[in-house]
Parts: C-alpha cells; sequence; structure tokens
C-alpha cells in the first residue's frame, strides 16, 4: 500500500465540495474521508454531535474486516460495507488504495439512492487524490527546529495529587 | 499523514506482543496519567471480551503538542495478542508508522514472546512492509514480579538485530517505563519526519 499523499488546500477543498454534493443530493447527514489506516482526513455535514475520530477508526476497522471477510468466501471485491440502523444507516465506500468514504444517513433514506449519489463522489475523490500523488511533493514537512535529544516534552505524565 | 490544509500530522503507534503481555495496560496507563495542553485526549475505545481480553483492538487518540504550525494526533492501537485472532493483528497494522514490541518479562513467557516477535516480522511482510523501515522500541513488562528473566538475556532474544533499538524495562501496571516508552517512539518517529523532510529538501 503506497502511503497516502501530502494533501495541500486544494485537494481538500475539492473533495469537499464533493462530499457536499453528496449530503445535498442523497439529503444524509454525515460525510467522512478516512484513510485505511483509521485516520479522519476531512469531514462534512452535521457531525457536531458525533465522535468522528473514532468513527473514523471504527469504520476503517470494520470496512478492513469485511475484506478478510470477502476473502473467506472466496471473494476478492467487497467494495462497500452497509449497516442499517433504526434512527441512522452508515455506508463506507472505497475510494482508492488508501481511503475509504463514510456517510451516515437517516435510517428512512434509502440506501440504494445514497450509494448512486456516493457513486459519483466517490470518483471525484478518487480522481483528487491521484492528481495530489502525482503532485511533485515539494512541500514536506520541516521539523528541524524541534529538539530530539529531548522528547520529553511530547508526553508528560500529570504529576501525582 | 500529512495534512497541509488542515496543519495536521497524524501518526499510528501499535503495541504489539504476546497475550496477556500488558499492551492494553499500557494504553489504560497513557489515557489516565497523559497531561494534555487543553484536554485534547480523546476517549479509550477497547473492543474486548466479557473477560477483558482484547478482541479486535483498543484505540486512543491523542493530541500531542504542535510542532511548527502543524497539530500532531498520535492514534495509539493494541492488537489482540492471542495466537488465534493473527487476521485481526493484520488488519491493525495497516498504515502502522511506530511499534511499541511490548515483551512479558516472565520466565516461563520467553518463547511466546520471540514467537509473537516472528509473528510481528511475517505480517509486516504480508503487508510489504519491513521492520527495518519502521521505527520500534522493545518493552521489557511485569519487572515487578518475582519471576522475571534477566533483561540481558531478554535483549539476547528480541533485540538482537542489525540495529539495536532503545528497549525499556515497564511495570505497566504501577505506570513505571510506560511513559519513557512512549516518548522513545515518538522521538524515533519525529527523526524519520525530520530525515524525510531533509531528503525531499535536498
Amino acid at each position: 500500500m503506497s502511503p497516502l499523499p501530502e494533501l495541500i488546500e486544494e485537494d481538500i477543498s475539492e473533495v469537499e465540495r464533493a462530499m457536499q454534493e453528496l449530503l445535498l443530493k442523497s439529503d444524509a447527514n454525515v460525510a467522512l474521508l478516512l484513510d485505511k489506516g483509521g485516520f479522519l482526513i476531512t469531514k462534512c455535514g452535521n457531525y457536531q454531535k458525533f465522535d468522528t475520530v473514532t468513527l473514523a477508526a471504527l469504520a476503517a476497522a470494520s470496512f478492513a474486516a469485511t475484506q478478510g471477510i470477502a476473502s473467506l468466501v472466496c471473494e476478492n471485491n467487497f467494495s462497500s460495507v452497509y449497516q442499517q440502523g433504526e434512527e441512522n444507516s452508515m455506508l463506507v465506500l472505497n475510494v482508492d488504495d488508501n481511503c475509504l468514504l463514510t456517510v451516515v444517513f437517516s435510517a428512512n433514506i434509502s440506501v440504494g439512492a445514497v450509494k448512486y449519489f456516493a457513486g459519483t463522489s466517490v470518483k471525484q475523490i478518487a480522481k483528487q487524490m491521484k492528481r495530489a500523488r502525482t503532485r511533485a511533493p515539494q512541500a514536506g514537512l520541516d521539523l528541524s527546529l524541534l529538539n530530539m535529544a529531548d522528547p520529553t516534552s511530547v508526553f508528560r505524565k500529570k504529576r501525582a495529587g | 499523514m500529512i495534512n497541509q490544509a488542515s496543519k495536521e500530522l497524524q501518526v499510528k503507534i501499535v503495541y504489539y506482543g504476546p497475550a496477556l503481555g500488558g499492551k492494553t495496560t499500557n494504553l489504560v496507563q497513557v489515557h489516565d496519567h497523559v497531561q494534555t495542553a487543553n484536554g485534547q485526549k480523546g476517549k479509550l475505545v477497547s473492543l474486548a471480551t466479557s473477560s477483558d481480553r482484547t478482541l479486535f483492538f483498543d484505540f486512543l487518540p491523542i493530541e500531542a503538542m504542535a510542532i511548527k504550525g502543524f497539530k500532531t494526533k498520535f492514534q495509539l492501537y493494541t492488537v489482540p495478542g492471542q495466537v488465534i485472532y493473527n487476521t485481526t493483528r493484520q488488519l491493525v497494522l495497516r498504515g502502522v508508522d511506530g511499534i511499541v514490541f511490548v515483551a512479558d518479562s516472565q520466565y516461563e513467557k520467553m518463547e511466546e514472546n520471540v514467537k509473537s516477535f516472528q509473528n510481528l516480522e511475517e505480517n509486516l511482510r504480508s503487508l510489504n512492509l519491513d521492520l527495518r523501515d519502521i521505527p520500534y522500541v522493545v518493552q521489557y513488562n511485569k519487572r515487578d514480579l518475582p519471576n522475571v528473566a534477566p533483561v540481558e538475556y531478554m535483549e539476547f532474544l528480541l533485540n538482537n538485530r542489525e540495529v539495536q533499538v532503545p528497549s525499556f524495562t515497564a511495570s505497566a501496571n504501577k505506570c513505571e517505563g510506560v511513559f519513557e516508552t512512549l516518548n522513545m517512539i515518538t522521538r524515533l518517529l519525529l527523526n524519520k519526519y525530520v530525515n524525510e523532510a531533509n531528503r525531499k529538501a535536498a
């Protein structure tokens, strides 16, 4: 698996545009773009009531588990995971080698509609990710000012009492 | 993962090791004792059986500090140590940036330690990764128990490759050695990012 490309503002705004369009057309509540390792890349919609960081980690793991199940039933491509709920449902779709799109929507909405509109978004996001990957990675992260000899500032244990 | 738009650097650290070695305890201690700038500590999510054995993984997100304007978000994972859950271990290793190998210091656990380390190497290979490219540290846990093997012996068994990596003794249940281990893997990871950034700049 090649690592996730470095993303700049243009990538994120293009991806968010595709996700917003999906939310608008399908009437879904939340769209999240995740890295398959479980990182949240960006989010759109009414996500305030959700713990999106944990949601991203668990959705990525659940998708990965489903891929494992696919190979056990001699299928090499389960491209999405659908969880039907009583109030909210969730759909996780494969975008490319690195990313997943997670959509949370009201259980009243048909999953077929969400899947249909998400298809276009997935293509747009995959295209932008490809663009990011081919872009010359000039803007590396310069951490040279950090004092590597003393990392104790990173995690500190609370004092007792 | 580097996100220039939201100025975030996200890092995934996986705690690996034999069953009942104290991987989850490490995470619980970090969660209970970490001092964060403004409460940027996430919930510890544990997918465990009723008897507290890790079934899938434990997950703890923490925001550590800002480096040159970048928010550094750490995600700590554990894997289930039991041999049968190998598929799950492979899933959790996906996208890993750094590894903490938690070994059980009790004499009778040495074989399990060595097998678990071999299993780590095999699983990385199955993901087209190589332990030589991934920063990792070794923790000799449960030093407070009476029947522990000498550190030198454990170094010989588990830390005897071309490049010796930093190792720590710990009693995770008392939070001894937990932060030392975490800080060292963080240091190795940040060093790797600096080197990569310098290489790109050159």
